[in-house]
C-alpha cells in the first residue's frame, strides 16, 4: 500500500502528515501534525517571511518525527517523500524543501516537488476519491481562483482575482475596524449578530462574463462607509462585517455560477464542485456554497477546516498521486516563489499565483 | 566514528566525511557559490557519500555549520542537517562558522590573538576572538568594525574571514600589529568535521543568526471606535 510524507512550510504554518493510498479509492490520513505560528506574527499584523522562516527550522524535524511517530512508521516503512516546493514565502520553502530533500535522499526513495495549490486542488480525491474532472473554487489569504481540475498537474484558470485575495480582504476590513490578527474568522463572529443590509456596498464584477474577481473597491467601499460613521460602536463595526460578508457571499456566487458555465462548454459537467483554503472556514460562505450547488444539481465537496487550511496531509496526497503517475524529482529541485497550477494562463494580476 | 559535515552558510557548499578513529578524510567536495545553495547541497551530498563505505548506515554523526552567515544558506544547512539525522538516527551538531574559520590559525608561530571576522554589510561584521591556543576571549558578535577592534586589546592580532581585511586596516591605524591570514569567505569543511567530533552530541543544531528579523510591530492602525469600544 503506498504511503507518502508530506511536508509543508510554504507560509505560516509548519506542517507533517503520513497518508496512505485506500485500494478503494481515496486515502487515509495516518498522521497530521500542524504547528501554527500565529502568535509568532501576530503583534506585526500579518506574517513576516525572516520570522517565519526561522521558526520552520526550528520546529520541522520534531514535527516530521511526531507525525511518523503517530502514524506509527518508520522513514524505510515509506514510499516516498513530498515536499511543498512553492508557491509562497521562499525562506520557508526552502527549509522544507530541503529537509524533503535530505530525507529522501538518505533513505533512498523518491522525491516528489509538489505545488502547494495542486496540494489543496486535490484534497477532495483524498478525502471523497472524487473522478476529474471537477470545479474547484480556491480561496485563501494568498489566493483566490477558479479551476477546472482535469487530471493530476493539468489545470485550467477559469477566473482569478485581480487585486486583493477574499482571505486578504477579510484580514483588511478586520484591521481597519481594530479586529485582532487573522481577522477572517474575526469578521465572521461580527457578522453573525450584524445588520447584512444597513450599508450599501459594491459587489464588484457581477455580472461580468469572465470568471475573474476584484475586490479592493469593495474593500474601500467598507473604509468610506466606516470613516463616514466613525467613531464606531460595537453595532457599527458588527453591522459592517456583516454587510461585508454578504457582498462577498454575493460575488462568490456569481463568480462561480459564470465559471461553472464556461466549464461546462469546454469539459461538459463537473464530477463536483471543491472549496480549498481557510476561506472555506466561514459558515456563511459555505451556506451559499451549498444553496448554489443544490440549485445547480451540483455534488458539492468542503473539506473539512483542517483540510481547507494549509497542512502536510494534502501535500502527502499530491506526492502520492504524482508517485503513482511517475513524476518523481531530483535533488536540484529549485524552490518556486511563483508557481501557477496553469502555466498557460497568463500570470495573475497580483502576480501571487 | 563517521562523521558527515556540512557547510553552505557563506559563499561555498561543501561537504566532507571523516573517520574519527583513523583521523582519515574518506571524501569531500566544495564548490564556491554566492547563490544556489538549495539547489547544490543535497547532490552534493550523494556524490560525497556514494564514495564512502557503507552510505548513510555509516555515519554515526553529522555536523552542520550554523552561522553567522547568510540567514538562507544557514538555514539550508541546519534543515538539511537535521532531516539527515533523523533519517539515519545519528545526532546533529552545530559548529560556529566562526569558530570554523578560526580554528586553522591555532597554535601557530609567532602566538597571536586570533579574530574570525565576516562582512556582514554596512560597516558591520560578525566577529569573535580567540586566544593564541583556541580559547573564546570575546564571544561572537555583530559590531561595526570599529567597535570590534576597540575590543581586542594589544595584539599582535592574526584574522581571518571575508571581513579580516577590514579589521586588519583598522588594527593599524590604531597602532596594533594585525596580519590578515586569510581572506576565503567560507571555513575549510574538514575543521568543520573536526569541531564536529568535540562538540555535545545532545545539543542538536540551531542557526546562529546573531540579529534579529527585520521587522517592526505594527501601531494598530484602525478607523476611531467609540469610547466604550476599544480593541482587544
Ligand atoms: N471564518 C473565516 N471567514 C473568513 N475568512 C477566514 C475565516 N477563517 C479563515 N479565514 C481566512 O483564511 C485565510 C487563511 O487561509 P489559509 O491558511 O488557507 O491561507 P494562507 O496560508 O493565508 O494562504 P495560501 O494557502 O494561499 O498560501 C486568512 O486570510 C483568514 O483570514
Amino acid at each position: 500500500m503506498m504511503r507518502v510524507l508530506g511536508i509543508e512550510t510554504t507560509c505560516d504554518e509548519t506542517a507533517a502528515s503520513v497518508v496512505q493510498l485506500r485500494p478503494s479509492g481515496g486515502g487515509d490520513i495516518l498522521s497530521n501534525e500542524v504547528m501554527s505560528q500565529i502568535a509568532e506574527h501576530a503583534a506585526y499584523g500579518g506574517v513576516v517571511p525572516e520570522i517565519a522562516a526561522r521558526a520552520h527550522v526550528d520546529v520541522l524535524d520534531h514535527l516530521i518525527k511526531r507525525a511518523l511517530d503517530k502514524a506509527g512508521m518508520k522513514l524505510s516503512q515509506l514510499d516516498g517523500i513530498a515536499a511543498a516546493a512553492g508557491p509562497g514565502l521562499v525562506g520557508g520553502v526552502i527549509v522544507g524543501l530541503t529537509a524533503g530533500k535530505a530525507l529522501a535522499l538518505a533513505t533512498r526513495k523518491p522525491f516528489l516537488a509538489v505545488n502547494h495549490l495542486e496540494g489543496h486542488a486535490l484534497t477532495a480525491r483524498l478525502t471523497d476519491g472524487i473522478a476529474f474532472p471537477y470545479l474547484l473554487l480556491l480561496v485563501s489569504g494568498g489566493h483566490t481562483q477558479l479551476l477546472a481540475v482535469k487530471g493530476v498537474g493539468d489545470y485550467v484558470r477559469l477566473g482569478t482575482t485581480l487585486d486583493d485575495a477574499v482571505g486578504e480582504a477579510f484580514d483588511k476590513v478586520a484591521k481597519m475596524l481594530g479586529l485582532p490578527y487573522p481577522g477572517g474568522p474575526q469578521v465572521e463572529k461580527q457578522a453573525l449578530h450584524g445588520d447584512p443590509e444597513r450599508f450599501t456596498l459594491p459587489r464588484p464584477m457581477m455580472g461580468r462574463p469572465n470568471a475573474d474577481f476584484s475586490l479592493s473597491g469593495l474593500k474601500t467601499a467598507v473604509r468610506i462607509e466606516a470613516e463616514r460613521i466613525s467613531p464606531l460602536t460595537k453595532t457599527d463595526v458588527a453591522d459592517l462585517c456583516a454587510s461585508f460578508q454578504a457582498a462577498i457571499v454575493d460575488v462568490l456566487a456569481d463568480r462561480i455560477r459564470v465559471a461553472l458555465q464556461r466549464f461546462e462548454t469546454q469539459l461538459g459537467a463537473p464530477s463536483a464542485l471543491v472549496v480549498a483554503g481557510g476561506v472555506a472556514a466561514n459558515g456563511a460562505i459555505r451556506r451559499a456554497l451549498s444553496r448554489f450547488a443544490g440549485e445547480a444539481g451540483l455534488h458539492l465537496i468542503v473539506p473539512s477546516p483542517v483540510l481547507c487550511t494549509d497542512n502536510g496531509a494534502m501535500i502527502a496526497w499530491a506526492g502520492i498521486e504524482r508517485l503513482g503517475l511517475g513524476m518523481i524529482d531530483d535533488l536540484t529541485f529549485a524552490p518556486r516563489p511563483r508557481w501557477p497550477l496553469d502555466g498557460k494562463a497568463e500570470l495573475s494580476l497580483n502576480g501571487k499565483a | 566514528m563517521i562523521i558527515l559535515a556540512l557547510d553552505t552558510s557563506l559563499s561555498a557548499v561543501a561537504a566532507c566525511v571523516l573517520n574519527a578513529d583513523t583521523n582519515q578524510v574518506l571524501a569531500y567536495e566544495t564548490i564556491g557559490m554566492e547563490r544556489g545553495h538549495a539547489e547544490a547541497l543535497l547532490p552534493l551530498v550523494d556524490r560525497v557519500m556514494a564514495r564512502v563505505e557503507g552510505g548513510f548506515s555509516a555515519l554515526g554523526r553529522v555536523a552542520v555549520t550554523i552561522g553567522p552567515g547568510s540567514f538562507t544558506g544557514i538555514r539550508v544547512g541546519v534543515a538539511a542537517a537535521r532531516a539527515l539525522g533523523l533519517a539515519c538516527e545519528v545526532p546533529v551538531v552545530g559548529v560556529s562558522t566562526l569558530a570554523a574559520l578560526a580554528a586553522p590559525m591555532m597554535n601557530l608561530e609567532p602566538p597571536a590573538t586570533v579574530i574570525a571576522a565576516i562582512d556582514a554589510r554596512h560597516g558591520q561584521i560578525y566577529v569573535q576572538a580567540f586566544t593564541p591556543e583556541g580559547r573564546t576571549l570575546i564571544s561572537a558578535r555583530i559590531a561595526s568594525v570599529r567597535d570590534a577592534v576597540r575590543l581586542f586589546g594589544g595584539g599582535p592580532l592574526r584574522v581571518v574571514g571575508s571581513g579580516a581585511q577590514a579589521v586588519a586596516i583598522e588594527a593599524w591605524t590604531m597602532g596594533l600589529k594585525a596580519d590578515v591570514a586569510d581572506v576565503l569567505n567560507a571555513p575549510d569543511i574538514v575543521y568543520v568535521a573536526r569541531l564536529g567530533l568535540l562538540a555535545d552530541p545532545s545539543v542538536s543544531a540551531r542557526p546562529l543568526y546573531l540579529k534579529a528579523p527585520d521587522a517592526k510591530p505594527q501601531a494598530a492602525k484602525h478607523i476611531p471606535l467609540a469610547g466604550s469600544n476599544q480593541p482587544f
